[in-house]
């Protein structure tokens, strides 16, 4: 806000002190609220070096089995097997709040599956294919686990990053430049006193006189 | 070359072409060598060996190991459709009706891949013509609009009853898993239903048990994996030593201990009594199967000794050759895959 824009009257005094004291109230809420939420982030953030970790392991598994797979029964008895493969995982998608954060939670279901709902026949396959079926379960089951809470990680880093954009302004912009046009007023309508004040006496001298 | 028609002579003749081929088949020193090549490597040695002629043949369609894995399940087809050629009598029959269990899993993909509405190429790369319905037919299933019309086209096959009686249940059910078991079953049931009608079918029949019986233990050991408790009814095959409440009672077995035990109270074959008593302890499930395999194969030579001129030298050929396409096929792919030479060797039949 520049100084010269601003009215040096009582008026705009009052609000400008009511607008100081609503931006000190929401620097200090918006501060709170960003230590919260990081304290919310580093806890999510322990959980998502976990799943990460997790992840990974499970991941190099599958990869690991289905190259096994691959060795026994070959590519053709993997693609037949692979064929089987007719229900897909099904995924509900709903929402929690962190601190005024809307964070997604998934939730999941048919991911793992018993021998008799994989599809294939337990007669005409080898238990290479159940092995391969099972790591890459757990590995889709990893990946949903993973997405919710990376999800949440990166909306809580990025409402960090607002919020602590907003305290900063607040901070370092917004109240010292209320704080600086309050300053310029109190002066000018002080000023203005004061100059009143010379002029009646200037009047009152000139009436004497 | 004379063809000998008459008498036992053609029977011997053909046990005896099983003999000479079986001593053709690559021996365990050769995987032994393989293992210790790169895949270029073992490419070329498989070339050098009489997969070459598949090799060239599929060259232009395929490349890599793609190629190679390909080749060898048309050499294995081939063999097998060479096999059914010379065979005489009862013996084609019974050799017939062993190879059905291939059709079994072609008819199985191609369903399969129709339903997933997959492009023709990519089911025909996965299908191994090693059985009764040949190349030409199983092209002319792969051309049909939907996979009803697919069942229709196998009306006259020794499928069509089962597949027809189950593939609308596996498409209510939206799976094919209990239309696979019961196809194999009667795969088994059509065998014991041959070998008790056809001449010689006892010599069969004890093959056929010998395979129902390790393909039962195998399952049972592979529930024991899952988590989710099973009704073994509908997995295991009767007909052999076990009748399936017999194995439906084994799988409730928790104990691994007296679920053994009770297993070694009615197996009669002193091998696989042995590796038995060695499963007590904790062994992968893939370890098991190899241990059973092996065993059925070692018993297999032991009947193919005992009754040389019968089925059972021809169905330790067929089986032999089969494991050794399996042995290059799981080098290949294992040096592919980065395993270390202890890990494939671990997977190997030899």
């Amino acid at each position: 806000m520049a100084l010269r824009d601003v009215k040096p009257t009582r008026s705009e005094l009052i609000g400008l002190k009511r607008r100081i004291a609503l931006s000190e109230r929401g620097y200090k809420i918006l501060k709170m609220k960003r230590d919260g939420l990081i304290l919310e982030f580093f806890k999510v953030l322990a959980d998502a070096k976990d799943s990460r970790g997790e992840l990974l392991q499970k991941y190099q598994r599958a990869v690991e089995s289905m190259a096994l797979a691959n060795t026994v029964e070959g590519a053709i008895g993997v693609k037949s097997a692979a064929f089987s493969v007719k229900e897909v995982p099904q995924i509900t998608l709903t929402s929690k709040n962190i601190m005024g954060v809307v964070v997604p939670k998934i939730e999941s279901s048919k991911v793992r599956k018993s021998l008799v709902d994989r599809g294939y026949g337990i007669l005409g396959t080898t238990s290479i294919i159940d092995e391969t079926a099972t790591s890459f379960e757990e590995l889709v089951e990893a990946i949903i686990e993973s997405a919710e809470i990376e999800t949440t990680m990166k909306r809580l880093l990025s409402e960090i990053e607002s919020t602590k954009r907003r305290v900063n302004a607040l901070e370092f912009k917004v109240i010292p430049e209320l704080s600086e046009a309050r300053d310029f007023i109190k002066m000018r309508l002080d000023e203005m006193e004061r100059e009143e004040l010379f002029r009646l006496k200037k009047i009152k001298a000139r009436m004497k006189a | 070359m004379a063809e000998v028609r008459a008498g036992p002579a053609p029977y011997i003749y053909v046990c005896t072409r099983m003999r000479v081929r079986k001593s053709k088949l690559l021996p365990k020193e050769e995987y032994l060598r393989m293992l210790n090549m790169s895949l270029p490597e073992i490419t070329r040695s498989i070339e050098e060996l009489e997969y070459k002629r598949e090799i060239d043949e599929l060259s232009a369609s395929f490349h890599g190991i793609d190629l190679l894995e390909i080749a060898l399940s048309w050499n294995l087809a081939k063999e097998y459709q060479a096999i059914i050629a010379i065979t005489p009598g009862t013996l084609k029959a019974f050799t017939q009706a062993y190879l059905r269990r291939w059709d079994i899993q072609n008819i199985l993909t191609i369903l399969r891949g129709k339903r997933q509405g997959l492009k023709i190429g990519k089911i025909k790369e996965v299908l191994i013509p090693a059985g009764e319905l040949d190349r030409v037919f199983l092209d002319r299933l792969l051309i049909e609009d939907s996979p009803d019309r697919i069942v229709e086209a196998l009306k006259g096959k020794n499928l069509y009853p089962v597949v027809a009686k189950e593939f609308p249940l596996a498409v209510q059910s939206n799976s094919l898993s209990h239309m696979e078991n019961e196809l194999y079953k009667d795969f088994y049931r059509n065998l014991i239903n041959d070998a008790n009608v056809m001449k010689g079918g006892d010599l069969f029949l004890k093959y056929i048990s010998l395979d129902i019986d390790i393909t039962n233990i195998r399952n049972l050991f592979r529930l024991r994996v899952d988590t989710v408790q099973e009704d073994a009814r509908e997995m295991m095959i009767p007909g052999g030593t076990f009748s399936v409440e017999e194995l439906h009672r084994l799988n409730g077995i928790t104990d691994q201990n007296e679920f053994i035990d009770a297993l070694m109270e009615k197996v009669r074959v002193k091998t696989l009594l042995a590796v038995l008593d060695k499963l007590r302890g904790e062994k992968p499930i893939r370890e098991i199967e190899i241990d059973l395999i092996k065993v059925q194969i070692e018993q297999m030579e032991k009947m193919a000794k005992l009754n040389p001129f019968s089925i059972h030298p021809i169905l330790v050929y067929l089986e032999k050759k089969k494991y050794e396409v399996f042995n290059l096929r799981a080098i290949a792919r294992g040096k592919e895959s980065k395993l270390s030479t202890d890990r494939i060797k671990g997977y190997l039949v030899m």
